[in-house]
């Protein structure tokens, strides 16, 4: 409460909600009924700015340019370079002609922090205004009302004063006075930390428009209901904005690929350290000079670091969100990529994601009859008698218990392709009525709505209270539809052949006949119903109360049923459970359709009728679909749901409830699986937000979902899930393939340091010359292999398990140093023996034979052969080894590269035949043949 | 909450504990014995692999390899030259009154010319015409081996030959310096008879570092007498056959001694070979055909 003492300090001053709703109008120069005229609109747009918060400052760009600069490896790249620079004024100071060679180490040293830190700078720059745009790629949506028609327009585009509706599932879009209220209840648990949802009327409750009831507030959440309301506040004046502007931003956790990354850091950083230091103490008890033994822990330093890794792992990052966004997945959190890589389960609800979302009218039960619908533009497939009594009621109910409506602006447009404002089977209703009974709009004109109490998933009916047609008649007609069980339930009599006749036992059961059936072909079904209020209970002017209702809602009469079906999509994956709040038949039905229940396996059920035996006697084990109604669901115990989960591999939960798909997502954690959710509803975001990674709809999706998902589906897609996957193995695969390419070179980098050291041979491989490799050749294959495209078995294999399969485990360590590192080791040494030995030096005499080698006055050394041979001499050939050991390490390299392109498949399979490798051989050839005739012609001629 | 945390810790330790050494399942870092056993085996083969594999190419490559002559000599067109005693870093520096600081000098001197003794040589090696190459061919395939050698008595140093004077000339002042063209298989460092001879001279030297003034001690040299006479290292030495096909090769020496040096300053000497074959050696290289030392005699 004291929370919300202090901000009425801040906000004591607003007094709309104490005014009347014609003083807000004015105050406003709105109406109640037709909303701001658009040019007004856009004049206060004008005046006031956009209805967006100012974004919070973010971290300044020059401390985020030094965390690249002095974060990871840096920090030892940095130590290696001071010590370079030590190293060579100890030498300038002491000796008369110091060798330049750790000044310029020094200097390759710094740059090379300073430039791979710039370039990651401008990487992670790139991406963040990837996933930037991403943000505005999600706009938010508001229903307004202006000059009279219902447009649906950006929520930064909402200005004071503006007529908004929201509904079950909304973000406020602005804070808004309530005008009208329909079982409203919002969500401020953003606001004031109060989890219930609180309802909203148009009464002003409270003096302080925080408590009042007849304020909504910017970004707090309509759980449920519908409300109408004049926007008061918008932008940084509303009380979220000015709570906004007083906390800064918050600091966001670690994604997991960061830690993955942080952890291979350390390890490297830890390796390094522990070699270096190692052999620092090792040189100075094998009586090496103080500035040789830090000459040792620079090279093993420098070797051991891939300093172009962080680079690449950027690049492989920023790729991968520019593929997504491309695939119309939107990826909130870069990082969640690769989770939905690892995911093993998804569980997903019917609605929109398994289905192409188009829902149409598919078939209608009435006077006790199945009949087709009609839904050609012309009506020329009609396959009934359009003037029966019965079926003018059934669309006078459609159309009147409807709160669907079509887009203004759409006239031209056939009616099938119209755009509809309210969810899909509303609006499958509405073209249905549309196309064959003309204009809804003129029918609910004529019947005009006194009351409505909106669909909700406790109730599960939708009803409405309207004048007659009839002027003459001063009775009320409540209209309602729902779940086809619970109309049933209210009602009493059925109109058959437009006489109203009471509901018998027969008639009862050739409901259930005809629900069974519709429900079986996969089809959503709705019940409708209707009742002429008597007059003497309900008079002309009775205030209908929607919040505490006050009229009867049973004794009704059945109308009849409506059946819509939304064709499946192809495409879903192995692995989906199906959540869905349908009809077990119709879940079924549906998991048939799209393959989660695969041809041939069957449920429980299935066999017990198949082998005509009851359900009891059945083995559960022999049944690998099976269906689980939500009912059943509340009576299972942990170890039930474990076992169902365990054994079965394909899954439908029907007639589920929010918190049971909590449940059933929380049931697969606990097995250890990696769950994606995917859902649109209000009542989807527990669920969201639980599983490990949560996609939403980007069309059909609330705003509620949105905000809790991880992933957002930009064309409401089950096959984008699938891309997403893909993706995110990819860039796991892709990553670990770079890394195990640039690691596997510190192998032949490091060694010759050790052998150096140890066996007192001349070094083999220079410090400049391994910068050269790890920043040179070895960068860009490594950032080559992020392109790689997936392997073809990328989908079959099993998730990733986060505990066991890091991004650098032992595995890729045991195959990049302890394998294919030493063999590149073994290559690069025998080119260094060979040079060596060809110019006299063979391998006995070489060990040891380090101090006088290094020893510039010794200018008379003895080779194998009792040759002399001056310093600078043996030094040449020494480079020319460094330069070989360097050629050995590259061409090793294109094999590394080759072998990590996959990780499984043979690099045959991998769209490469070995054939078209050697296409471009004779051109190679070409070119030696060309360049030495060049350069023969050049000897002949010379300057010419 | 702080309860639940410390639970947590708890386990992790425990889960640490674990995986080091897991009793239940008898796991050692996560694997069981005979996993380890599995993987050490495979290390062990595949290790043993590439040391096969390493050690065959190695000895295809030695047997690519002539046992006489390196494959490349070109890094040796100009051979280096070297003084002895070498002193420490080049600096021959000693006191004419103090004997233990030149008793290493001789001392050294002593060691280095012992095969030289010409008793040892007479009986070693041949007296070969002079003024001529040495030249001993292989007819085809028949190695003539082993190669003869030719005498270079340590007497051919006279005054330096330490057997007048065996202070090599330092209890006086006069200290004599050995220089040595260093051995190159198959060079011949002279044509038409003539023998290449070293001449010493003053170095220039840069006085201080960075600064571009140079200077050279030419004043400070004094008159030098070299052993044998003119400095030449005759051609009869050459051609050197190597270690294996000429095993008493006899390296020529040429001796000179400072007869006159200035006392109690450093002077930079530089010698060089002088032929009308050998190519000067690089700029670079600062001990191929020419030797620098510096020499510092202290008198009181």
């Amino acid at each position: 409460m004291q929370s919300i003492d202090y901000l009425c300090i801040l906000f004591c001053f607003q007094t709309e909600h104490k005014m009347s709703i014609e003083e807000v109008c004015r105050k406003f120069n709105t109406d109640i009924v037709q909303g701001l005229t658009n040019a007004k609109a856009a004049e206060y747009l004008i005046r006031d700015g956009p209805n967006a918060l100012t974004p919070p400052p973010t971290t300044p760009e020059w401390v985020k340019f030094c965390r690249q600069l002095f974060g990871g490896f840096s920090i030892l790249l940095w130590t290696g370079a001071i010590l370079c620079f030590l190293a060579y004024a100890i030498q300038a100071a002491t000796e008369d002609e110091p060798a330049g060679d750790n000044l310029y180490l020094g200097i390759v040293l710094t740059a090379v922090v300073v430039i791979t830190g710039c370039f990651s700078y401008f990487q992670e720059a790139k991406s963040s205004k990837i996933m930037e745009s991403f943000k505005n790629m999600v706009p938010q949506q508001a229903l307004v009302i202006r000059e009279g028609e219902k447009v649906t327009i950006n929520a930064e585009e909402v200005v004071g004063g503006d007529l908004i509706e929201v509904k079950g599932g909304d973000r406020i879009p602005a804070d808004i006075r309530v005008v009208s209220a329909h079982g409203c209840k919002v969500d401020n648990s953003s606001l004031t930390g109060e989890s219930e949802p609180q309802s909203r009327s148009p009464d002003c409750t409270h003096d302080n428009p925080l408590e009042t009831r007849n304020v909504a507030f910017f970004s707090t959440n309509c759980v449920e209901g519908t409300a109408r309301g004049i926007v008061i506040c918008t932008g940084d004046r509303t009380v979220m904005g000015r709570i906004a502007t007083l906390t800064s931003g918050l600091e966001t956790g670690k994604t997991p690929i960061a830690k993955e990354i942080e952890h291979f850091i350390h390890i490297i950083t830890g390796v390094a350290v522990f070699l270096g230091v190692t052999f620092f103490i090792l040189a100075i008890i094998l009586g090496y000079s103080w500035l040789e033994a830090v000459i040792f822990l620079i090279g093993i330093i420098v070797a051991n670091v891939p300093e172009g890794l962080l680079a690449t792992v950027t690049v492989c990052l920023t790729l991968t969100a520019k593929r997504m966004a491309k695939k119309n997945c939107l990826v909130k959190n870069l990082e969640a990529v690769e989770t939905l890589g690892s995911t093993s389960t998804i569980c997903s609800d019917k609605t929109g994601t398994l289905t192409q979302n188009r829902m149409t009218v598919a078939h209608m039960w009435f006077d006790n009859q199945i009949h087709e619908a009609d839904t050609t533009e012309d009506q020329s497939g009609a396959s009934f008698d359009k003037s029966s009594v019965t079926w003018l009621s059934l669309a006078r109910v459609a159309g009147l218990c409807n709160r669907a409506q079509f887009k203004a602006g759409q006239d031209s447009l056939p009616i099938l392709k119209r755009d509809v404002a309210g969810d899909a089977s509303e609006s499958a209703l509405l073209k249905c009525i549309e196309l064959s009974c003309g204009s809804v709009r003129a029918m609910r004109d004529r019947n005009k709505k006194v009351a409505e109490i909106p669909f909700n998933s406790t109730n599960k009916y939708q009803l409405s209270v309207h004048e007659t047609e009839d002027p003459n008649d001063n009775r009320y007609l409540l209209v309602m539809k729902g779940a086809p069980e619970r109309i049933l339930d209210r009602c009493t009599t059925i109109l058959v052949q437009g006489k109203e006749q009471p509901m018998d036992e027969e008639l009862k059961e050739a409901f259930q006949n005809a629900y069974m059936e519709l429900g079986g072909l996969g089809e959503r079904v709705l019940g409708f119903c209707h009742v002429l209020l008597p007059e003497d209970q309900y008079p002309k002017g009775f205030a209908f109360d929607t919040e505490d209702v006050n009229f009867q809602t049973d004794n009704l009469c059945f109308v009849g049923l409506m059946s819509m079906i939304d064709p499946p999509r192809a495409a879903v994956p192995d692995a989906v459970i199906m959540v869905t709040g349908d009809h077990p038949i119709t879940a079924k039905a549906i998991a048939k359709g799209v393959g989660i229940i695969s041809e041939g396996n069957e449920t429980v059920e299935d066999i017990a009728a198949r082998l005509n035996i009851p359900v009891s006697q059945v083995n559960p084990r022999d049944a690998k679909a099976c269906v689980v109604h939500g009912t059943d669901l509340k009576d299972l115990s942990q170890d039930q749901m474990d076992d169902i989960l365990r054994n079965h591999t394909e899954i439908v939960f029907a007639r589920t409830s929010p918190q049971q798909k909590l449940i059933i997502v929380e049931g697969c954690q606990r097995l250890g699986a990696i769950v994606a959710v995917t859902g649109d509803g209000v009542n989807d975001s527990p669920a969201l937000k639980k599983a490990d990674i949560g996609v939403a709809m980007g069309i059909s999706g609330s705003d509620v979902s949105k905000q809790a998902a991880d992933m957002i589906l930009l064309d409401d897609n089950f096959a984008s899930i699938v891309t997403g996957v893909e993706e995110g193995r990819l860039i796991f695969d892709n990553l670990k393939k770079s890394i195990a390419y640039t690691l596997t070179s510190n192998i032949p980098e490091i060694t010759p340091f050790l052998f150096f050291i140890i066996v007192n041979i001349p070094l083999p491989l220079g410090t400049i010359t391994i910068l050269c490799i790890d920043l040179g050749t070895d960068m860009v294959p490594a950032i080559s292999l992020a392109y790689e495209t997936a392997e073809s078995d990328i989908m079959k294999r099993q998730p990733r398990n986060p505990a066991r399969d890091k991004l650098v485990n032992e595995r890729l360590i045991s195959i990049a140093y302890g394998q294919i590192g030493m063999i590149q080791a073994l290559g690069g040494f025998f080119a260094y023996f060979v040079i060596l030995a060809e110019n006299g030096f063979l391998p006995s005499r070489l060990v040891g034979i380090r101090l006088n080698w290094d020893d510039r006055s010794t200018n008379d050394l003895e080779d194998s052969y009792g040759q002399q041979w001056t310093y600078e001499q043996r030094k040449i050939v020494e480079f020319t080894c460094h330069t070989a050991f360097f050629v050995s390490i590259v061409v090793v390299q294109w094999a590394d590269v080759i072998i990590c392109k996959t990780r499984r498949n043979s690099v045959f399979q991998q769209g490469m035949r070995p054939s078209w490798w050697f296409c471009a051989f004779p051109y190679s050839f070409l070119i030696f043949v060309y360049d030495e005739i060049r350069k023969l012609l050049l000897r002949r001629n010379p300057g010419g | 909450m702080s309860g639940t945390k410390a639970e947590e810790r708890k386990g992790s330790s425990s889960e640490w504990r674990d995986a080091f050494w897991n009793p239940r399942t008898h796991e050692l870092l996560g694997r069981t014995a005979s996993s380890w056993g599995l993987i050490l085996l495979f290390y062990l083969v595949f290790y043993l692999f590439l040391a096969g594999m390493f050690v065959l190419t190695m000895y295809i490559m030695l047997l690519t390899l002539d046992d006489y002559k390196p494959t490349w000599q070109d890094r040796l067109a100009t051979p280096g030259m070297m003084i002895h005693p070498k002193g420490d870093q080049l600096e021959i520096t000693f006191s004419v009154s103090e004997t233990e600081s030149w008793d290493r000098f001789t001392q050294t001197l002593n060691t280095f010319l012992s095969p030289y003794n010409d008793s040892y040589q007479v009986q070693m090696n041949d007296n070969c015409p002079p003024d001529q190459f040495f030249i001993q061919e292989d007819s085809g395939e028949v190695r003539n081996n082993p190669k003869r050698s030719c005498q270079f008595n340590r007497s051919m140093l006279e005054e330096c030959s330490g057997i007048s004077d065996r202070f090599y000339g330092y209890s006086r002042g006069q200290p004599c310096v050995l220089i040595k063209l260093n051995r190159v298989i198959g060079m011949l460092p002279g044509k038409n008879g003539q023998s290449p001879y070293v001449t010493c001279g003053a170095k220039r030297y840069r006085v201080e570092k960075e600064r571009d003034e140079w200077r050279e001690d030419g004043d400070k040299l004094g008159p030098l007498a070299y052993y044998p006479p003119n400095g030449t290292f005759n051609l009869m030495y050459y051609p050197y056959y190597g270690k294996k096909a000429q095993v008493n090769y006899t390296q020529p020496l040429v001796a000179v001694k400072f007869l006159n040096a200035s006392v109690n300053t450093d002077i930079n000497v530089e010698c060089k070979i002088n032929s009308n074959t050998l190519e000067a050696g690089s700029e670079r290289d600062k001990f191929a055909g020419r030797v620098s030392f510096k020499l510092r005699i202290n008198h009181t």
